[in-house]
C-alpha cells in the first residue's frame, strides 16, 4: 500500500513535452499565487506597507505611497508590472533589512544548497542502507529495534532536535559553534576556513539528516521486501550464486527505483525542513531569511523567499524527472498495464 | 500478533495525550494564561515543570497545550481525508474529463512544496484555529486523493463491480455500499498520517511564530523557550524537553496504529513492522 510510484505521473511513461507542460504550468501557478498573497491580506495596503506609521499619514502621503507601489493601477496593469519587475530582478527591498531582496538571497542561496543537498546524499545513502539492511534482517526477525528507533526519530519535531543538540552540544559541551555558518573576522588559509564551515555545517546537518532518513527507510525497506520475494530471487539462491551476490545484484538493483521516486518526491519536503532548522542555528540560509520576514512582518521578502524556494523545488524536481527516465530503462513499457 | 500489540501499545500512547487534553482542567494545577510564580522557577512540588520566563505554570501549559495540538491535527487531517475521498473517488470512478482536470489541480498541489507554501499562507491569512485547521488541511488532500484514484480504478473493473452494476443500481449506490466500505481500511491509514503529519505541521509554524499567540500549544511554547534563548540556561530541562516529548509520544503512537492498520491491509507484508 506504499506509495511507490511517481506522484504525478504514475508508473506510465509520459512524454517530455506533457512533463515540461505540468512544470511551466506549476511555475506560472506559483508566480500567480505570489502576486495575489499580498492582496490577500486583510485590512488595508496602507496598514501593510508602512506599518505604524499608517494612522500619522495625511492624505497626500498615502496617494503617494499608493501611486508609488502602483496601487492606485487596475489589477492587469499591476500584475504587468509585477511580471516585468520579476523577470528584470527588480524585486524591490527588504523592510527589515533594507537591502535589495535579490543581494539577500543570492547571499542566502549557496548555504540552503549546502546544507539541503549535503542532506540529501546523507540521509539517502543511510536511510537506504538501513533500510535494506533491515529488510535482509526481516527472516531472522531481528528488525524490529531499528524500525521503532527510526519511527520515533521521525515522530520528533525537526526543531525540537535542534534545539537539544544546540543545548547540549552547543553550550554545555561548547564541541560546535552555536550561531551562523562561518566564523567573523577570521583571515585563515582556504583549509581552516572549510573546516570552520564544516565544522558549522555540523549541526544542523545532522539534525535534519536524523529526521529526512525515515522516507527513504520504509521505501527503500518496503521496496526490498517486495523484491526479496520475487522468483527470480530464490532462483538465484537455489542456483548456487552466493548470498551477498544475490542482495547486491539482484535485489537491490531493482528495489533502488522506487528510493529514486521518493527522493524526488523529497525534495520540496527536504528543503522545507532546512527552513525550520537554519532558524534554530541562526544558519544565514534562506530559511532565516524566511523566518526574519515572517517575524518583522517583511511581506516581500517573504514573498520572494517563498518564490525562489518553490521554484528552486520546482526545478530540481523536473531535472530528477529527466534523469528518472535514464535510471529505469523499462519505464513506459514493461509497467503498462 | 506482533503487529496487534504494537498497535496496541500505539493506542495507549495515544490515550494518554487524548487524557491529558479532555480532563485538562482537572489535572492542570493552575490557569496556564496566569503568572502564579517568579519566573524561571526550578521543578518543584508547587510547579511540576517549573515556570517560564514571565512565570507561568509549564506543566499546565503543557497540558492544555495537548488539546490544541491534537484539535488542529484531527480538524485538519479530516477536511484532508474529506477532499481527498471526494476527488479520489470521482476521478478515479468516473474518468475522462472530469479525471483529468482533478488530476491536474491534484498534481499541483502535489508539487508545490508543501512547508513554505503553508508559511506563506499562515503569514498573510488571519490566525487562529479555523484558519490553521484550513490551510493544513486544504494544502494537503492531494496525495491521498491520489491514493485513493487508483485504487477506485482497480476496483471499478473487478467482476462483482461489474455485475452489480449491470443489474441497473446507480453509480451512487455502489459507491456508497461498496467503494467506500472497501476503501475504509485504507482511509483511516491515510487519515492517522495525515494526524501525524498536521500535528508536526502546526508545532513548526506555531515555533516560528505563526501561531496565534494566545493560544497555548506546544509548539508556541517552544517558540517562546527559543526567542528567550532558554537553550543557553539550565531552564532547558524543563522548558524546551517536555512539549518536544509530547509530541513525541502522540505521533509515535500514531505511527504505530498505523503500522497496525497497515499489516491488516498488507498481510502478506505484515505492513512495516
Amino acid at each position: 500500500m506504499r506509495n511507490l510510484v511517481h506522484p504525478v505521473f504514475g508508473e506510465r511513461g509520459i512524454p517530455l513535452k506533457s512533463k515540461v507542460f505540468h512544470y511551466v504550468i506549476m511555475i506560472i501557478a506559483i508566480i500567480t499565487l505570489n502576486f495575489f498573497l499580498p492582496r490577500m491580506l486583510p485590512g488595508s495596503p496602507i496598514a501593510t506597507l508602512a506599518g505604524e506609521e499608517a494612522g500619522q499619514m495625511t492624505e497626500d502621503e498615502r496617494d503617494r505611497l499608493m501611486s508609488s507601489y502602483n496601487l492606485d493601477k487596475s489589477l492587469g496593469e499591476q500584475f504587468l508590472i509585477y511580471l516585468k519587475n520579476l523577470v528584470t530582478f527588480q524585486w524591490g527591498n527588504s523592510y527589515v533589512k533594507k537591502q535589495p531582496i535579490v543581494n539577500l538571497m543570492l547571499q542566502a542561496l549557496p548555504w540552503t544548497l549546502l546544507l539541503a543537498g549535503c542532506n540529501l546524499i546523507l540521509s539517502t545513502l543511510i536511510g537506504t542502507l538501513l533500510g535494506a539492511a533491515s529488510a535482509f534482517l526481516r527472516k531472522k526477525r531481528k528488525d524490529l529495534p531499528i524500525v521503532l528507533i527510526l519511527t520515533l526519530l521521525s515522530s520528533l519535531p525537526v526543531f525540537w532536535i535542534g534545539m537539544v543538540l544546540l543545548s547540549t552540544f552547543g553550550v554545555k559541551l561548547n564541541w560546535f559553534p552555536i550561531y551562523g555558518a562561518y566564523s567573523m573576522f577570521q583571515n585563515n588559509s582556504w583549509f581552516a576556513a572549510i573546516g570552520d564551515v564544516l565544522h558549522h555545517l555540523a549541526l544542523p546537518l545532522f539534525t535534519l539528516v536524523i529526521t529526512s532518513l525515515m522516507t527513504f527507510f520504509t521505501t527503500s525497506r518496503y521496496s526490498v521486501l517486495k523484491t526479496i520475494n520475487q522468483d527470480y530471487v530464490s532462483m538465484a539462491r537455489v542456483r548456487g550464486i552466493p548470498k551477498k551476490r544475490v542482495q547486491f545484484c539482484y535485489v537491490m538493483r531493482n528495489a533502488l527505483i522506487p528510493v529514486f521516486t521518493v527522493f524526488m518526491m523529497d525534495l520540496g519536503y527536504i528543503l522545507s525542513g532546512s527552513v525550520v532548522v537554519e532558524t534554530v542555528f541562526s544558519y544565514p540560509g534562506l530559511g532565516s531569511l524566511m523566518f526574519q520576514a515572517v517575524s518583522g512582518r517583511d511581506y516581500p521578502l517573504m514573498q520572494y523567499s517563498f518564490l525562489v524556494v518553490s521554484i528552486m523545488v520546482i526545478v530540481m524536481s523536473f531535472l530528477a524527472d529527466l534523469l528518472y527516465k535514464r535510471l529505469d530503462p523499462g519505464l513506459g513499457v514493461k509497467n503498462e498495464k | 500478533m506482533k503487529n496487534k500489540a504494537i498497535g496496541i501499545v500505539g493506542l495507549i500512547l495515544i490515550a494518554f495525550i487524548a487524557c491529558l487534553a479532555i480532563f485538562a482542567p482537572l489535572i492542570a494545577p493552575y490557569d496556564p494564561n496566569t503568572v502564579v510564580g517568579p519566573s524561571y522557577t526550578k521543578p518543584s512540588a508547587e510547579f511540576l515543570l517549573g515556570t517560564n520566563d514571565v512565570g507561568y505554570d509549564i506543566f499546565s501549559e503543557l497540558v492544555y497545550g495537548a488539546q490544541y495540538s491534537l484539535l488542529v491535527g484531527l480538524t485538519s487531517a479530516a477536511i484532508a481525508a474529506g477532499i481527498g475521498i471526494v476527488v479520489g473517488i470521482l476521478s478515479g470512478w468516473f474518468g475522462g474529463v472530469l479525471d483529468s482536470i482533478l488530476m491536474k489541480i491534484t498534481s499541483f498541489f502535489i508539487t508545490i512544496p508543501y512547508l513554505p507554501l503553508v508559511i506563506v499562507l499562515t503569514a498573510f491569512l488571519p490566525k487562529g484555529f479555523i484558519s490553521m485547521s484550513l490551510i493544513l488541511g486544504l494544502v494537503s488532500w492531494a496525495e491521498i486523493a491520489r491514493i485513493l484514484r487508483s485504487q477506485t480504478m482497480k476496483m471499478r473493473s473487478r467482476e462483482y463491480i461489474l455485475s452489480i452494476q449491470a443489474m441497473g443500481v446507480s453509480h451512487w449506490y455502489v459507491i456508497r455500499t461498496h467503494v467506500i466500505r472497501e476503501l475504509l481500511p485504507l482511509v483511516t491509514y491515510q487519515l492517522i498520517l495525515r494526524i501525524k503529519a498536521s500535528i508536526l505541521s502546526e508545532a513548526a509554524l506555531s515555533f516560528l511564530g505563526l501561531g496565534e499567540p494566545t493560544i497555548k500549544s506546544w509548539g508556541s511554547m517552544l517558540y517562546y523557550a527559543q526567542a528567550k534563548d532558554a537553550f543557553m540556561t539550565d531552564a532547558w530541562l524543563w522548558w524546551v524537553i517536555p512539549p518536544g516529548i509530547c509530541i513525541a509520544i502522540l505521533s509515535f503512537g500514531l505511527m504505530l496504529v498505523g503500522y497496525m492498520i497497515e499489516g491488516n491491509m498488507d498481510p502478506e507484508m505484515e505492513a512495516a513492522v
